[in-house]
């Protein structure tokens, strides 16, 4: 995928919001990040909206106008702001070793998609369980710091929000290593690490979008989640739903049974018939 | 030796020694005190009885503040959550422990500590940093006078938000006598005025950060238990009500059952119940559910206040006593401003059932014309008037003009006011009493009366006596009445059983939720859990032997304090006030103590006349010194 810049190219009318010829925003993934102290149309946004992910693709379909088309207008008839979208640098991600460069399809997806780690943050009851049974499963010890999923909470706000690799389609952890420690494994499409070529820089923990990525104590290689081999302990012992492992889409069931019980229906507060 | 499930450590801190630097100590953790105690509570107070003299003057800098961990803390059991605070307490004059849920307990386990015990003063307001190397005294000019939640931020900040925090408001920088501990902002450790004993030793707060992973002995075997135990919760009848409303799901049901303490025990009906309900708490302002570290019950909830005057209001809570603090027992039924008034007790770190006694006290009085409107600094105590009750918690937390008569406790409060106000007063022992009325709950009443800390229901917890279940009644209690809350025959040996049920939850510093109320850790579970975990080799009758000591040790010291059987009473209201018409079956009701006391304290092994252990259950419990120590203070002590 390419990181994109859309800057404004020509202004032919008149904008009071105002946008200057010169401003811009970047797309990077699924982020759009204004300049500090800037600031963006919300008209011009939304026309510019579809553009933006196929700009951010390779587009080989013959005779289409996405892939030689750069500029956009604002749909206000008297502003005429013009943005052109750039392209910038090089395609990141793992996808693009893995790239054909035809079909912009990554190497796995022709077997559909994969079930991933999902996370509902607004079930999270901020327990941290899941970072206990993961230490406990991989480590037979109990430490937040062996733990390949973390709990990050913010007690005043009432925040707890899971921190877990997620398999990204297009892995920037992968793409960031430089060593090509990281890989996928074919089955489960969780990002294996080869501790053995592991050099602790951090590049994969700098690159993650979802802050999933720490770093063991003691050897320094990064924890990324294994799913247990498919089956993650940590989705066992969740007692609200917060996490699940499924395919995406499927996200948001609350579940008021706990540990051990695969599903539920959400609690429902009833009355209560008989006292403590 | 190495440990497993314990840390094996123990933290020493004298806050005044080194010209104020102060000095931490690490001393290994005894097996023996161990296998002995279990750990928080219990091995809490078998320290403390060691360590200070028990005429020590609570706020100085002589007493000791004891932190306690259990041995489960930091694992995967469900609700190992919990620290307890162990000292004299200077609310009541007798033994002060609470213990609070939250992250703060198993942090202090990651960091090596089973316990920490802080003596001294600090020459100015500090705070402690715990790390696995040990703990710094360091300079907290800069919280003084902050509350709880200003102060958990101050601290985060500093040391980064996995740091697990313990402070006071500044209610206990005051020394209001109820202050309390506070963990992730609202989980206190409130009872007996823990908090004022952390002021006066200058500290504002106790910050954590633990890397230490813990071990446990047997790791297939400790999952295959916790494993079994999950599906003892899992498949509990009440677990979905419990995950749905937790504890707040007490107020309709104590007022369905008529004893849901209602402007200040006047009566056991709430008329506006259903407006400030557990229920309506969930289904109005319930964002999502909340767990402390591990539980896999996530019992407690986060709320928010989306409109009206008290628009914005946000926070993890409450408790049903929380939740009943500023509506029934005040006489208000505007949920928010209870839940307002709540945050306001909280944020100063005060104790809410202690903080609503002496509150629906002051209004009583009012009522009663015992205090003129002009004592009461001008407030209007009128029931129900609940920007009064605002006012006067946050005097009480500045100890300013009327708030500062109440600041003390109520026992203190109808002491200075006089005039007959002690009968209002409703403490046992100086340490209020929460907000369910013993007369409809006859077990809790005895709790109550008896409980090593004062007037609190978490010593016992018998809620056997609402499942009616009279065939385990008569099986497990010898009397088939056991099960009805109104009864009170074979209560004595109900109250001794949970006792020691409670003692086994605040000692495994685990919740008891699911250890007392669903009862699904069995002493023998708990002994296989504990073996686990710990290597050492418990059976069950040894962990109930353990948890009998650790009743025992605490009666010992309020003993050799002065408390008698004399002692072990309810305020007058609840013995001689029939429950007034409209409460149902509990009506017409009153607590004849004495008959469960004689039947409690023939359970104990304690003599029946004075309430004091007799010598032969001192020897049985390995308690053998006490029988002299008691004897030295003039405390009756008989051999049978």
């Amino acid at each position: 995928m390419y990181d994109l810049r859309v800057v404004v190219d020509e202004i032919r009318g008149f904008c009071d919001l105002p946008m200057h010829v010169g401003d811009y925003f970047e797309v990077s993934g699924g982020r759009i990040t204004i300049p500090d102290g800037r600031h963006m149309c919300l008209w011009a946004l939304q026309s510019i909206l579809p553009m933006l992910p196929a700009k951010e693709r390779n587009i080989v379909e013959d005779n289409d106008w996405l892939s030689d088309t750069v500029r956009v207008a604002c749909p206000d008839p008297n502003g005429m702001v013009i943005f052109r979208i750039e392209r910038v640098g090089e395609p990141a991600g793992e996808g693009r070793k893995e790239h054909d460069g035809r079909t912009g399809r990554d190497a796995c997806s022709g077997r559909g998609p994969r079930p991933r780690m999902l996370v509902n943050e607004k079930l999270c009851a901020g327990c941290r369980a899941c970072e206990l049974i993961c230490s406990f499963t991989h480590e037979r010890k109990f430490s937040d710091l062996l733990s390949r999923i973390h709990v990050d909470k913010v007690d005043e706000d009432g925040i707890d929000r899971p921190l877990v690799c997620r398999q990204c389609g297009n892995a920037r952890c992968v793409e960031a290593c430089p060593n090509g420690v990281l890989s996928r494994d074919p089955e489960t499409r969780c990002v294996v690490v080869d501790e053995t070529l592991c050099s602790g820089c951090g590049a994969c923990a700098d690159a993650c979008p979802f802050g999933a990525v720490a770093f063991h104590p003691e050897t320094g290689v990064p924890l990324i989640c294994d799913l247990c081999g498919g089956d993650p302990e940590c989705i066992k012992r969740c007692p609200t739903g917060a996490i699940s492992y499924g395919l995406a889409g499927a996200i948001g069931e609350a579940r008021g049974h706990g540990a051990g019980c695969a599903s539920g229906k959400s609690a429902e507060p009833v009355p209560s018939g008989t006292a403590k | 030796m190495g440990f497993f499930g314990y840390a094996g450590r123990i933290l020493d801190v004298d806050l005044g020694a080194g010209g104020g630097a102060g000095r931490a100590l690490i001393e290994a953790l005894d097996a023996g005190d161990a296998m002995q105690y279990v750990g928080g509570r219990g091995l809490n107070v078998a320290r403390l009885v060691r360590e200070i003299d028990l005429d020590v003057d609570p706020l100085s800098p002589e007493n000791v503040l004891i932190i306690g961990t259990g041995p489960l803390d930091g694992t995967l059991f469900p609700g190992a959550a919990r620290v307890n605070f162990t000292s004299k307490s200077p609310q009541t004059g007798i033994l002060g422990d609470s213990n609070a849920g939250g992250f703060f307990g198993p942090e202090l386990k990651f960091a090596g500590y089973d316990q920490v015990i802080i003596r001294g003063r600090a020459d100015r307001l500090s705070y402690l940093f715990i790390s696995d190397d040990g703990a710094e005294v360091l300079p907290a000019g800069d919280l003084a006078g902050l509350d709880v939640w200003e102060t958990q931020e101050a601290m985060l900040a500093r040391h980064g938000r996995r740091a697990q925090v313990a402070c006071v408001g500044p209610s206990a920088e005051r020394a209001v006598r109820f202050s309390g501990i506070f963990c992730n902002l609202v989980r206190a450790a409130a009872r007996t005025g823990m908090g004022a004993v952390m002021a006066s030793k200058g500290l504002k707060a106790i910050v954590v950060r633990g890397t230490k992973p813990l071990e446990v002995a047997h790791p297939d075997e400790f999952l295959d238990l916790i494993r079994a135990l999950d599906g003892r919760i899992l498949n509990h009848p009440e677990y979905r009500i419990r995950v749905a409303l937790g504890t707040t799901r007490l107020v309709s049901a104590l007022n369905a059952a008529g004893c849901l303490a209602t402007r200040h025990f006047q009566t056991g009906r709430f008329e506006h119940a259903d407006e400030v309900s557990g229920e309506r708490l969930a289904a109005r302002l319930r964002v999502k559910g909340k767990a402390c570290f591990s539980c896999t019950i996530p019992c407690s909830r986060f709320f928010e206040v989306k409109s009206g005057p008290y628009a914005g209001l946000k926070s993890e809570g409450p408790e049903f006593e929380g939740l009943a603090a500023f509506t029934s027992r005040v006489g208000a039924s505007d949920l928010e401003a209870g839940l307002a008034t709540l945050d306001i007790c909280n944020r100063a770190g005060m104790d809410a059932i202690s903080t609503a006694e002496c509150v629906s006290f002051a209004m009583e009085c009012f009522e009663r014309g015992i205090i003129s409107r002009e004592e009461a600094d001008g407030l209007d105590l009128t029931w129900g008037n609940i920007g009064a009750v605002q006012t006067l918690v946050r005097k009480i937390a500045a100890r300013e003009g009327f708030g500062d008569m109440l600041a003390d406790g109520v026992r203190e409060a109808a002491r200075k006011i006089g005039r007959g106000s002690d009968d209002l007063a409703m403490h046992v022992k100086g340490l209020e009493i929460f907000m369910a009325d013993p007369r409809g709950i006859k077990g809790y009443a005895l709790g109550n009366a008896v409980a090593s800390r004062g007037g609190d229901h978490l010593r016992s917890e018998p809620s056997f006596e609402f499942t009616q279940d009279a065939e385990a009644a008569v099986r497990r209690f010898g009397a088939r009445e056991a099960a009805f809350r109104l009864e009170q025959k074979g209560k004595g040996r109900v109250v001794k059983h949970f006792e020691e049920l409670c003692a086994l939850a605040d000692s495994l510093d685990a919740c008891k939720n699911t250890i007392v109320n669903m009862e699904v850790l069995p002493f023998d579970d708990a002994a296989a859990m504990l073996g686990a975990a710990t290597g050492f080799d418990f059976d069950g009758a040894e962990v109930q032997a353990a948890c009998e000591r650790i009743v025992n040790l605490e009666r010992c010291f309020i003993t050799a304090l002065g408390v008698r059987r004399a002692d072990d009473t309810l305020p007058r209201r609840f013995r001689v006030e029939p429950m007034p018409a409209g409460c149902g079956s509990t009506s017409g009701s009153t607590v004849a103590l004495d008959e469960m006391l004689d039947e409690y304290y023939e359970a104990r092994g304690w003599d029946v006349g004075t309430g004091v252990p007799t010598a032969s259950t001192l020897r049985r419990l390995g308690l053998d010194e006490w029988a002299s120590r008691l004897a030295e203070r003039g405390v009756p002590i008989v051999d049978r």
